[in-house]
């Protein structure tokens, strides 16, 4: 009967089976609520008042039963209440837009590379290709050490972009937020690469004269994944400290890291990663529940460490020449999707609605129980969530990520594009990606989102965001200026 | 004596990016100066107290928006399929080297000589594989004490003076207000005017003859440089202008050429013999050509001014030389220029020795009367205190550049940058037809 319709009849006829199951599950407690409550009405109704009033007067309260049982009920309650965790809001966020002097068009990059590694033309040709394919724009700003020819990343110019980039962003969320400096409670910073001494989390309780009992982390070596780790613990601080706001800076700064050899493998970050960051402001207070921007609802973090190849497949060594760099190995979209799969295996249960979770459930059985050549059935996250954050490692990772979670091009055009117009800006790209989405007037108040991001060790941090109120484009931030011209069409190969 | 020290080299680029595909292609104008580059210095004072270093980064930043004006200066050399170079327009930028230098502007300037002030300018030579070779050099020297050098490098193949001094205009009105006065025009050269073509027409054979023996001709590409020294004098309004009475010139031009012709050849023939050296002017065609001269692109053509010889009174023979220049210059019409581009649009097949048009045994007076490079200011009320002009390499006997004068010392009144053998310089300024007008050297020989 199926083979005598045309494929796309059969296939709408599924889509509506597909639609009308979903709702029946999703829904199910409605379901059930209903019949019972029309039941108990109807019952209620044939009763009279006389009849009801009866049967509560046989049942003969006392009372020290009705103060014990009414206690008792006060107490459940606040017992609830109490264990309940915070609602940690994030009230707002800025992203770092570099200086537009800073921009480093292909061109200038591949001309730089000639001259640096006159030696080694294999290897310019292969930073070339990697660039042709990269999906990056002609807009992404390195930071001005990295001008020079030679580059001179010296100390002082890796603090001079430290200061540019943090003090910029959390200038600019302070003004945002009407935050007071003095009113941060909590500090985190995070950065990967450059951790001098005194560390950046000191850098920026001397610069705006931050409390002398504030709560300071700083962390570093923690990869790209390492902004969703400072969510992660600014959370659990939250958890602990009432009445508090949480100041997290995610960056990453590329003067110090700057790979000057000429190895393939470690000439591969050159290329992708650019100069970025982002400043977020999160808070337990009940008053921030007007103005909040979203929610925090999931965090959950993977770490594939165990596994020796999981653990060394970012790793920063030496070259042969004695320069260090950071060494990407050829396994790792295996690793990345392997990592992904155990985050989703986590967060699925979260975030999916019954009906999904029923079917992977049915099709986990029938693949142990009857037959293992059943394919594995890979639940709907657009079902889960409404915007989707991928990190933009690259486009490698975006495309591998589309794949894998089967989701269209409208979904993963935030990571495409962010990575198109500010390129790889390790741990903030996330945010980013969610200003695009903003900037384009697409949430919604109620919205789901969903991070992801990656890192070395191997990790896979998610984080799920519900939006809190709906946002208006125009919206202030780092795509103010270029959003009309947005989502461009990026070629597979650009021809240098 | 004051000391330049290199502090770092970058590349800097345009704030908007070029749109991918762009070409431009070079004009005949253009293909035929590609042995030579053009070297510009820029002085100016500086506020008193002002902390050094913060006047080239507001320049790095004003550069890169007035970059986005010019995507030819950002582009990098390709050849076409003819085999003639074209400009891709790839938004690579153009480089620039920061440094410092000891003491004052003034005191610079009261001490310097070629040899210094060439170390305010940095060029590279072409490299094998153009296509990664930068076309445009800005160095911005900040003096300790007080006071910039901007000097700006740049191919001849791309640019000419009157251009070159242009962009740094446009750079100029950017750092001031943010908005450029006059903006460049990108197209190629125009067409003969359909009113010129008459029949029977005979073509301006002297000056394709010119332009024939360099392209004939061409010196080796390595040529061997001899020491030049560069003198830099100025003359006063009145004394221009005497000089223009003596020898019923049009031009100040016409009469300092004619003045220098006189004096270098004296000072040449007391080694080589008597009668006037060869000489040949160079001047530009903007006004000729009726374009706007905000045309971006090369323009000067080279011309040959022919003398008979015999021994003279220096008198006549000034006001004989005075003519023959005014007669070449008469000769440079719209329809003279046209036959020469036609020609050369017919004769370019040159790829692999291109001619090299100041470098035979020609004396070459340039005239740069109209660039207004005293008119590029930086900061409010800071106009640049002097201009210095090199068209190099500097082969053949000797060039003369005429340059007009900052703004205040008169309307004639003129500067003129000569290039001689260092002997030859020391000796013209002491002739004594020379000094009969009173000229102040500028910048002499140690």
């Amino acid at each position: 009967m199926a083979q005598i319709l045309p494929p796309f009849t059969s296939s709408v006829k599924l889509k509506y089976v597909k639609l009308g199951y979903q709702y029946l599950v999703n829904h199910i407690l409605t379901f059930l609520l209903i019949p019972i409550m029309l039941g108990t009405a109807l019952e209620i109704l044939r009763l009279g008042p006389v009849e009801i009033l009866n049967v509560l007067k046989s049942l003969r309260f006392d009372l020290v039963q009705i103060l014990c049982s009414s206690f008792l009920i006060i107490f459940v309650a606040t017992v609830y209440f109490m264990s309940k965790p915070r609602c940690i809001y994030l009230v707002d966020y800025s992203c770092y837009k570099a200086p537009i002097t800073c921009r480093v068009p292909f061109a200038t990059f591949m001309e730089h590379s000639r001259l640096n590694l006159k030696d080694n033309p294999k290897s310019v040709d292969f930073q070339m290709r990697i660039l042709e394919r990269s999906g990056l724009g002609e807009e992404t700003c390195l930071p001005p050490a990295i001008h020079y020819i030679p580059p001179s990343p010296t100390m002082e110019a890796a603090r001079g972009e430290a200061e540019d980039v943090i003090f910029g962003v959390i200038d600019s969320l302070l003004q945002k937020t009407n935050l007071k400096p003095k009113d941060i409670d909590i500090l985190i910073v995070n950065c990967s690469l450059f951790s001098p001494t005194p560390s950046l989390s000191a850098m920026v309780v001397n610069k705006y004269k931050l409390r002398s009992n504030i709560k300071s982390y700083n962390l570093s070596g923690m990869g790209c994944s390492a902004g969703l780790i400072s969510i992660d613990l600014a959370r659990d601080l939250l958890q602990v400290h009432p009445n508090s706001n949480a100041v997290v800076v995610s960056t990453e700064i590329i003067t110090p890291n700057y790979y000057q050899g000429k190895e393939r493998a470690m000439l591969l970050p050159n290329c992708l990663f650019r100069m970025g960051g982002a400043a977020m402001l999160l808070s337990n207070k009940r008053r921030e529940r007007r103005r909040a921007k979203y929610r925090l609802v999931h965090v959950v973090r993977t770490h594939k460490g165990c596994d020796d190849k999981a653990y060394r497949c970012v790793y920063e060594e030496e070259d042969p020449q004695g320069k260090v760099g950071i060494n990407l190995s050829k396994d790792l979209m295996v690793i990345a999707a392997d990592a992904l799969k155990s985050n989703i295996t986590t967060i699925g249960p979260l975030v999916l609605p019954a009906s999904e979770q029923l079917l992977f459930l049915f099709t986990l059985i029938g693949r142990k129980i009857f037959n293992p050549k059943w394919k594995p059935y890979i639940p709907d996250f657009k079902q889960a969530f409404e915007h989707f954050c991928i990190h933009a490692g690259g486009r490698a990772v975006i495309d591998e990520l589309q794949k894998n979670l089967q989701l269209s091009a409208e979904h993963v055009e935030a990571s495409r594009m962010a990575l198109h117009r500010f390129g790889n800006t390790s741990s903030s790209s996330l945010w980013y990606e969610l200003s695009y989405i903003e900037a384009k007037g697409r949430m919604k108040k109620g919205d789901r989102v969903w991070q992801i991001a990656f890192g070395s060790g191997f990790k896979c941090n998610s984080a799920v965001w519900k939006c809190n109120r709906s946002i208006k484009a125009p919206t202030d931030g780092p795509w103010q200026d270029c959003i009309d011209r947005y989502p461009v069409h990026i070629p597979e190969i650009v021809k240098l | 004596m004051a000391q330049v020290s290199f502090i770092c080299k970058r590349t800097v680029v345009s704030t908007k990016p070029v749109q991918p595909g762009k070409y431009s292609s070079l004009s005949v104008l253009d293909r035929v100066m590609e042995r030579n580059h053009l070297l510009v210095v820029l002085y100016y004072r500086s506020k008193r107290g002002r902390e050094v270093g913060g006047i080239t980064k507001k320049l790095r930043e004003s550069l890169s928006e007035t970059l986005t004006s010019f995507p030819v200066a950002t582009g990098r050399l390709l050849k076409d399929p003819k085999e003639h170079w074209m400009i891709k327009c790839n938004d690579a930028g153009v480089r620039m080297v920061e440094a410092r230098a000891k003491g004052s502007v003034e005191e610079w300037l009261r001490n310097v000589d070629r040899e210094q002030e060439l170390k305010l300018v940095h060029w590279e030579e072409m490299f094998h594989k153009p296509y990664y070779w930068s076309t445009f050099y800005v160095q911005l020297t900040e003096f300790e004490e007080g006071g910039l050098a901007i000097g700006l490098s740049c191919t001849h193949l791309v640019v000419d003076p009157t251009c070159v001094t242009m962009f740094i205009k446009a750079w100029a009105d950017t750092t001031l207000g943010g908005k450029m006065v006059s903006p460049p025009l990108f197209h190629p050269l125009p067409p003969r005017r359909p009113g010129n073509m008459t029949i029977g027409h005979k073509p301006y054979t002297p000056l394709i003859n010119h332009y024939k023996s360099f392209i004939e001709n061409p010196p080796p590409l390595a040529v061997a440089l001899q020491r030049h020294s560069t003198a830099t004098l100025t003359f006063t309004d009145q004394m221009v202008k005497s000089c223009m009475d003596m020898v019923k010139a049009l031009t100040p031009f016409e009469a300092l050429a004619a003045l220098f012709w006189v004096c270098i050849s004296n000072v040449k023939a007391k080694k080589n013999g008597s009668g006037l050296t060869n000489m040949s002017i160079c001047s530009d065609m903007r006004k000729v050509l009726g374009l706007d001269k905000g045309f971006f692109g090369n323009c000067m053509v080279y011309n040959k001014v022919h003398m008979e010889l015999g021994v003279q009174e220096n008198d006549h023979q000034l006001i004989k030389a005075a003519m023959a220049i005014k007669e070449v210059v008469g000769e440079m019409d719209n329809e003279g220029i046209m036959d020469l581009i036609e020609w050369l649009e017919h004769n370019d097949n040159y790829q692999y020795s291109p001619p090299l048009m100041n470098g035979r045994d020609d004396l070459i007076c340039i005239n740069l009367e109209g660039v207004e490079s005293y008119m590029a200011m930086f900061e409010d009320g800071y106009k640049p205190i002097r201009a210095s002009y090199y068209i190099e390499p500097t082969v053949g006997e000797g060039q003369v550049i005429i340059l007009p004068s900052p703004a205040g010392e008169g309307v004639l009144s003129r500067v003129v940058m000569v290039t001689l053998l260092e002997d030859e310089v020391v000796k013209l300024c002491k002739d004594a037809l020379l000094m009969h007008f009173s000229p102040t050297i500028l910048m002499g020989v140690k």
